[in-house]
């Protein structure tokens, strides 16, 4: 046996192999984007022939992972929440087909947000789509439901969802594992179109056969321990108990036994749809009143359907939005126990009045910041150069931080950065205006869902530029590697695909391609391209502008090295602190003069270019 | 056996999560169980980063506010924002100088909770011995020096000395020698 301090990913990834998982897919998103490195990293070490690949967008995962599994292999396919909304209109039909192999879909949740849009909450993705879903307490239960889970959907013929919070995605946990082994199941897609490609009057036969799934489901989940338990002893009754799953669960689990309160019954669900009827009912019979701690929304507590019982998000006892933290949770505890006058676990403040004392320090707000040396900085910094009153549709990226910069006025969703581009174009000329709109996406977003909007705003004629932001990587969610690169996540080689030819693909006649190290170059090309969008002969313009991750590619991206100094001909005037913004630049508090932090620099020498009093010089 | 608790605090890119793995391993070397919880993706850039590494029979990877044993943080203003998560009686460890630190404001709050607070300029020490990154090497070393919790020198020593690679080993031990002594002095 080998021992690790794996992350909840790697946990997530050792149990996918443990369980003979054959295909792997999927898209970055954080917390969930270690799980695929992680699976290749165990596959390799034990010479497994997995399929591993990062998929185009999350749909393009789920449907490869889909054909699998309905060809008879295990198959699995993982993405953080908001990816299961790109994945949804295939995720929603799948339940009904079925599936022959095991179907796993892994999608993971950001109760916070720490990192994503919305704090949706997949186990309700899980009942509008119909899957079974499991819901894990720890990186080493995550290992087992994913085994369960596959065991599951091969039995029931069913895509099963498990979906880790990022408490357990990046959480760390001592893990042992043995030996992987092969699964040597063989593909043999056997045709059925009357199930695979079935009509509207068969999918109502499916779907009358998939809610008797359910109740078959949903009686095995009335005895799942350890995922699915309660705390009572046989014929007693309580005045209180507690409804958890999940993260939630192993903190009051935690806490119950600090606090030495095991007189307090808790019923854990952490398989809680199709609902476990039986099992809840011995609880909520045995309970006078039960509180609810689950995250991130009311689903547990919807089907307990008994709300002159049932404790929580609805009674006000529980927030409606942010991640259940244990202080939160110790809090919520202790008010529902003397509500139920019953003696608090504590007479602790839930650290208020520390947080308070530290509220008043008036500690450095640090704000997530482009890299220094990041090409996406000076990018923007050119854009707002170019054409200051433009309207700014961005997208979902490191570059979502160009907000810091002035540049970045919409954030919606993957690709709605030219969507929403289109939409505001055709706003502003109903009123005949020709509006001035920058959009901005990376390279990665744009295959991911950026080819459809261009086409459409092709199509209907709009007018906008468009600059893409090429840093050849997948670099928020941990340096992916983008499809402009041939680079498998296995190391393996694939296909390289230039955006020129995409952009020109989608009816784009103007593309230019600048390197945004050169400020001066690409503020003229943001400006000729503003002409090109005006004239009547004109149209969309496209420009790429191409310089790799500075943290992704070290050496390409810094080329030569450029020492600058700040000399005395600096005024202070705050122009580079604000409108550049590299954490390398900063004002000194003592002296009131602006300073380099040498080693936070990366010498990239942009801030040469941006200094109104050319203050800053080469070494 | 009791779970021990640390928070492990400072600025993206001082390298936390180096810090919290040369910790982890050594508790793994000793055969107790382990549970962290780590900061990645947005909140990385640039922004605070924390850490949590619970040493014992823990189910959930969070530390909760009033639980930290032990909050060691390579940023004075880190510190200060992490400070509600230290218990009473708890242990603090900055990057600081041991003058200044604490701030007033804080003091009576640390005197109030009877938590003892020990500060070192370990990004200036790290600097003199030549090795700016290090500075997470030497606020384990300052921490062993006093001996509290779990983890014993010896132990965290022979952890970075198996984790330096080759060309680092000398100097890494070298800062950790020199910052276990400067902690020595103060107990």
């Amino acid at each position: 046996m080998k021992q690790e301090f794996l992350l909840g990913n790697g946990a997530i990834a050792l149990g996918l192999l443990e369980a003979g998982c054959q295909i792997m897919t999927s898209y970055p998103g954080t917390p969930s984007s270690e799980i695929l490195p992680e699976v290749v990293r165990f596959s390799k070490a034990a010479s497994l022939n997995t399929s591993i690949e990062w998929s185009v967008n999350e749909k393009v995962a789920f449907d490869n992972a889909f054909a699998a599994a309905i060809s008879g292999k295990r198959a699995a396919c993982c993405m953080k929440m908001v990816g299961l909304n790109v994945a949804a209109d295939s995720f929603m039909s799948s339940a009904y087909i079925g599936n022959i192999g095991g179907l796993v879909i892994i999608s993971c949740d950001d109760p916070g947000p720490h990192s994503s849009q919305t704090e949706q909450d997949s186990r309700l993705m899980a009942r509008l789509a119909k899957v079974p879903v499991l819901d894990p307490g720890s990186p080493e239960e995550a290992r087992e439901m994913i085994k369960f889970a596959f065991d599951l959907s091969e039995e029931f013929q069913v895509p099963v969802l498990v979906r880790p919070a990022i408490r357990i995605c990046h959480a760390r946990q001592n893990i042992k594992y043995g030996v992987l082994e092969n699964n040597l199941t063989q593909a043999d897609f056997k045709r059925e179109p009357t199930r695979w490609a079935s009509t509207p009057k068969f999918r109502f036969v499916q779907h009358k056969a998939l809610n008797e799934k359910h109740l078959k489901i949903s009686e095995r989940f009335n005895s799942l321990s350890p995922f699915n338990m309660h705390t009572l002893e046989k014929g007693k009754s309580y005045p209180f108990g507690i409804v958890t799953a999940g993260v939630p669960s192993s903190v009051v689990q935690d806490m119950f036994e600090e606090y030495k309160r095991a007189e307090i019954p808790v019923l854990k669900l952490g398989a809680p749809y199709p609902f476990p009827e039986k099992l809840a009912d011995e609880f909520m019979d045995a309970c006078d009143k039960v509180l609810v701690i689950e995250e991130t929304d009311t689903v547990i507590e919807y089907m307990l359907r008994d709300k002159h019982k049932t404790l929580g998000r609805l009674t006000g006892h529980v927030p409606m939005e942010g991640e259940l933290v244990p202080e939160k949770i110790e809090g919520i505890l202790n008010k529902a126990l003397l509500d139920c006058k019953l003696s608090a676990l504590s007479d602790f403040d839930c650290g208020q009045q520390a947080f308070e004392l530290v509220g008043g320090l008036s500690l450095p707000i640090r704000k997530p910041t482009l890299c220094p040396g990041c090409p996406h900085r000076a990018s923007f910094y050119s854009i707002r150069k170019a054409l200051p009153k433009a309207i700014f549709p961005s997208d979902i990226g490191c570059y979502t931080l160009g907000s810091n910069l002035g540049v970045v006025d919409t954030v919606l969703d993957m690709g709605a950065g030219i969507t929403m581009a289109s939409g505001f174009w055709n706003a502003y000329i109903q009123d005949g205006i020709k509006k001035s709109i920058v959009a901005t996406m990376g390279d990665s977003t744009f295959f991911h869902s950026g080819t459809t909007g261009l086409i459409n705003a092709v199509y209907n004629n709009s007018r906008f530029i468009l600059v893409i932001l090429d840093n050849h990587i997948t670099a928020m969610t941990g340096m992916q590697p983008s499809i402009t690169q041939s680079d498998r996540v296995d190391g393996s080689k694939g296909n390289a695909i230039a955006l020129e030819t995409i952009v020109k693909g989608c009816g784009v006649d103007y593309i230019k391609v600048v390197d945004p190290f050169d400020t001066k170059n690409m503020i003229q090309t943001v400006k000729d391209a503003a002409q090109y969008v005006d004239d009547p002969d004109g149209g969309i313009a496209v420009i790429i502008s191409r310089h790799p991750c500075v943290i992704g590619f070290r050496d390409l991206a810094i080329p030569e090295k450029i020492k600058v100094y700040i000399s005395d001909e600096c005024n202070d005037c705050g122009f580079c602190l604000t409108r550049f913004e590299c954490p390398a630049l900063y004002r000194d508090k003592e002296t009131e003069k602006t300073r380099i932090n040498e080693v936070l620099c990366v010498e990239c020498g942009v801030c040469l270019q941006i200094c109104p009093q050319d203050a800053i010089k080469r070494v | 056996m009791k779970t021990t608790n640390y928070v492990l605090t400072g600025l993206g890119g001082q390298g936390i999560l180096f810090m919290t793995k040369i910790l982890a391993t050594t508790a793994l070397n000793k055969g107790y169980n382990i549970l962290g919880a780590e900061t990645h993706g947005m909140a990385q850039r640039g922004g605070s980063v924390v850490s949590h590494l619970r040493i014992g029979d823990a189910r959930s990877s969070l530390i909760r506010a009033g639980a930290a044993d032990f909050l060691l943080s390579m940023d004075e203003s880190e510190a200060y924002r992490y400070l509600p998560y230290l218990k009473k009686g708890g242990k603090l460890f900055a990057n600081a100088s041991s003058k200044l630190f604490p701030d007033k404001r804080v003091a009576a709050y640390l005197e109030k909770n009877k938590i003892k607070s020990m500060a070192m300029e370990a990004s200036g020490k790290a600097m003199e011995l030549g090795s700016p990154k290090s500075t997470n090497l030497a606020m384990v070393a300052f921490y062993a020096a006093f001996g509290y919790g779990p983890l014993k020198a010896d132990d965290l020593r022979a952890t970075v000395d198996d984790m330096s690679p080759g060309p680092f080993k000398e100097k890494n031990l070298r800062i950790f020698d020199l910052c276990y002594e400067t902690g020595r002095q103060m107990v």
